[in-house]
């Protein structure tokens, strides 16, 4: 309930994504021509070096200012084209990343084996700790209890009259103490920032109420540190939570959104429920969302997926034991068809529209230019050279419209601190630095790929044909 | 008077198209011969095959049959690559249209055939300027071809066709885009180039009054030469009578 659909996540990212860049085409395109500009004008003080290859390439240069609409629009198609390619790519990347097997330390995902989100009954995690304890001595957790960790969901609003997306806020309660060492990405945290985590965590320990929100959160929950509020919940049921706000997670941080609470305090208050009512809450035996275990080794995670699956001791609700990796692996196999499709389907059909507009512009100007190709010719060019004066023009273009796109996503999603997935494990999504290559490397290609069959038409220009239609 | 060495000699040439399944023969049998420092203009009504005979002899086209040679080079044979390589060293052409290319300034345009051959920037430099100065054009090197006249334009591409110093000089109707005055001061040059450079003018042209200037007219018809008279005797023969 609380996980935003991932195809109408990507489905709506594209579109603004298409949308933003093209903006951004349009806004970098005076810099756009502004380089070319500039590297005309290295190229004229380089020529009188004396090589006469620079002549060439001041040839292509110019050739590109013969129709400044027809290469704006070549450079505006190129540029949104490769930021989408480059965009999809990164997250594909970023998902093979997350989905990659680490070599050792290993987490260990335990959530129950059809259902998602998982219902345990929170006395599963004695349970494995038992089998763990039946584990040879190499293949137990480095670091003890303090490797293991448990989950529960716990979501609920401010308002339960009028819910709304600003005043909801879903917690992830587990126990304050582990966090430090079982979360991810807190080595992005500054030395003051993961100071400041330990003394929240140590306020969270002594007072179960107390609970930390990302500043993200807290603005839109409109409250401020200190505050305190009531939280009816919304996946338990007749359940009234009061907490005091002790601090925040950094802005910009993937923990931004987040809301960290005491999983004690969830347990305190379904006992709580039970003294009340005098039966116990319908959730009280589904309240383990989750176990994390901090493994040495591959070798260990083997020996404790075989020991749950023999023990019985998990057999109602069955739990599957998984690494992190294939835990996000099988949480993102529901999409799998949908990231195939991006990358098998609308990458390629991206590449294939890019290279038909180059295909198309370039066409163009070699029809246009039949008689220029022919004077050429007739000059002493060789067809080859004719060749690679109109492949020069369509990689010029690819190489700077790609280029610039990749560039200006890589930069903005690194200044921005990367771009937050809604689903709140995944660390933030950065285009990598070496996606600004991949842009280069395929606004070149599909520039290549695209002028080819006009530039093989450029190269069999017959002269004496082309003089005896103008005659 | 044609006791000098032949800078082209055409021997028994023939040239056809086919156009759908009709074959049409442009050139049938043709031989003739032009002397170095020759200035020669290929005159006929149209289809009669004379711009055929100009490309053919500037290597732009491939004879059905015959040969062609070219100072001492048998071009009739050559690849299209050996024939483009061949043209930057031995040919310049003149075009009806003049055919620069709009983003280069007079400097480029003239500076692009030579751009194929090894030299160092200052040997070009000093060509360009040679050829640019002998067409009256040193104060326009960086005008583009849009800042100039037709008459202008024309001697840029004149500059442009002689500047490899080449054997022979190929002109397309090169007065026929101007004006009586520019084309006169074309006719001059091209005179010019002939009497200070011994330069092989070879000009296509419909216009009698551009013949005259030449020194020997051939005329073509249905692809034959049918006429060749030597303005030079004309001349001779006139001051007689």
């Amino acid at each position: 309930m609380f996980l935003i659909d991932l195809s109408i996540l990507f489905g709506i990212s594209i579109s603004t994504l298409t949308i933003l860049c093209i903006v951004l085409g349009i806004v970098l395109m005076p810099p756009f021509y502004l380089i070319l500009l500039a590297l005309e004008k290295t190229l004229l003080v380089a020529q009188w070096a004396g090589f006469s290859v620079i002549r060439f390439i001041l040839l292509v240069f110019r050739s590109l200012q013969r129709n400044l609409l027809r290469t704006a629009l070549s450079y505006m198609a190129i540029y949104v084209l490769v930021s989408v390619v480059v965009m999809i790519w990164s997250v594909l990347s970023f998902l093979d990343g997350i989905t990659t097997e680490k070599q050792e330390d290993f987490k260990v995902l335990i959530t129950e084996k059809f259902q998602i989100p998982s219902q345990m009954p929170p006395s599963y995690e004695q349970r494995l700790l038992s089998i763990i304890d039946e584990l040879p001595p190499e293949y137990r957790m480095k670091n003890g209890e303090m490797d293991v960790m448990t989950w529960a969901f716990v979501g609920g609003t401010l308002d339960p009259t009028k819910q709304t997306f600003e005043n909801s806020i879903f917690f992830f309660c587990m126990q304050p103490k582990k966090f430090p060492t079982m979360m991810s990405g807190l080595e992005e945290f500054t030395p003051e920032e993961m100071a400041e985590l330990n003394r929240l965590i140590d306020l969270m320990e002594k007072d179960k109420k107390k609970v930390v929100i990302g500043t993200g959160r807290l603005e839109k929950l409109q409250k401020k540190v200190g505050d305190r509020f009531k939280m009816v919940s919304l996946n338990y049921k007749d359940l009234e939570f009061e907490f005091e706000i002790v601090g925040t997670f950094p802005k910009g941080s993937r923990y931004d959104e987040s809301a960290v609470m005491h999983r004690d305090y969830l347990y305190d208050t379904l006992r709580d429920y039970e003294k009340r009512t005098g039966m116990p809450h319908p959730m009280a035996n589904k309240c383990l969302n989750l176990i994390w275990v901090r493994l040495p080794s591959k070798e260990a995670y083997s020996a404790l997926a075989a020991k749950a699956n023999e023990s019985g001791s998990f057999s109602t609700p069955a739990v599957k034991v998984e690494t992190e990796s294939s835990g996000v692996g099988s949480f993102l196999d529901a999409y799998r068809d949908l990231i195939n499709g991006m990358r098998y389907m609308v990458v390629p059909a991206i590449l294939a529209t890019m290279a038909l507009v180059i295909a198309n512009a370039i066409s163009i100007t070699v029809r246009e230019r039949r008689t220029e190709m022919a004077v050429l010719k007739v000059l002493g060019f060789t067809p080859g050279m004719i060749m690679m004066l109109v492949l020069g023009e369509a990689l010029l273009i690819g190489v700077l419209a790609g280029g610039m796109a990749s560039s200006v996503m890589c930069v903005l999603t690194q200044a921005q601190g990367g771009v937050k997935f809604p689903i709140a494990f995944f660390p933030a999504f950065k285009v990598p630095y070496e996606a600004i290559s991949w842009g280069i490397a395929i606004g070149a290609a599909t520039a290549l790929a695209g002028s080819l069959l006009p530039a093989l038409s450029a190269r069999r220009v017959k002269v004496s044909e082309v003089f005896s239609r103008v005659a | 008077m044609t006791s000098k060495p032949p800078c082209v000699q055409v021997r028994n040439l023939y040239k056809s198209f086919t156009r759908g399944s009709e074959r049409i023969d442009v050139l049938q049998n043709l031989t003739l011969e032009v002397p170095e420092g020759e200035f020669l203009a290929l005159m006929g009504p149209s289809g009669s095959g004379k711009t055929t005979l100009l490309n053919l002899i500037a290597g732009l086209d491939q004879p059905t049959e015959g040969s062609i040679i070219v100072g001492d080079q048998e071009i009739s044979q050559m690849s299209e690559s050996e024939l483009a390589r061949w043209r930057t060293r031995h040919v310049g052409f003149v075009f009806q249209f003049y055919y620069l290319l709009p983003v280069l300034t007079a400097y480029e345009n003239v500076e692009l055939p030579l751009l194929l051959l090894p030299m160092t920037k200052e040997q070009r430099r000093k060509q360009v300027l040679t050829a640019l100065d002998l067409v009256g054009l040193s104060n326009r090197l960086s005008h583009r071809p849009g800042q100039l006249s037709g008459g202008q334009q024309q001697r840029v591409g004149i500059a442009r066709a002689i500047v490899t110093d080449p054997t022979l000089i190929v002109a397309d109707e090169p007065t026929g885009d101007l004006d009586s005055k520019s084309a006169d001061e074309i006719l001059k040059l091209l005179e010019t180039l002939r009497a200070q450079l011994n330069k092989t003018i070879i000009m296509v042209t419909h216009d009698p009054k551009a013949a005259e200037r030449a020194q020997r007219v051939l005329h073509l018809e249905k692809g034959r030469l049918v006429l060749d008279t030597d303005n030079r005797l004309a001349a001779v023969s006139s001051s007689w009578s």
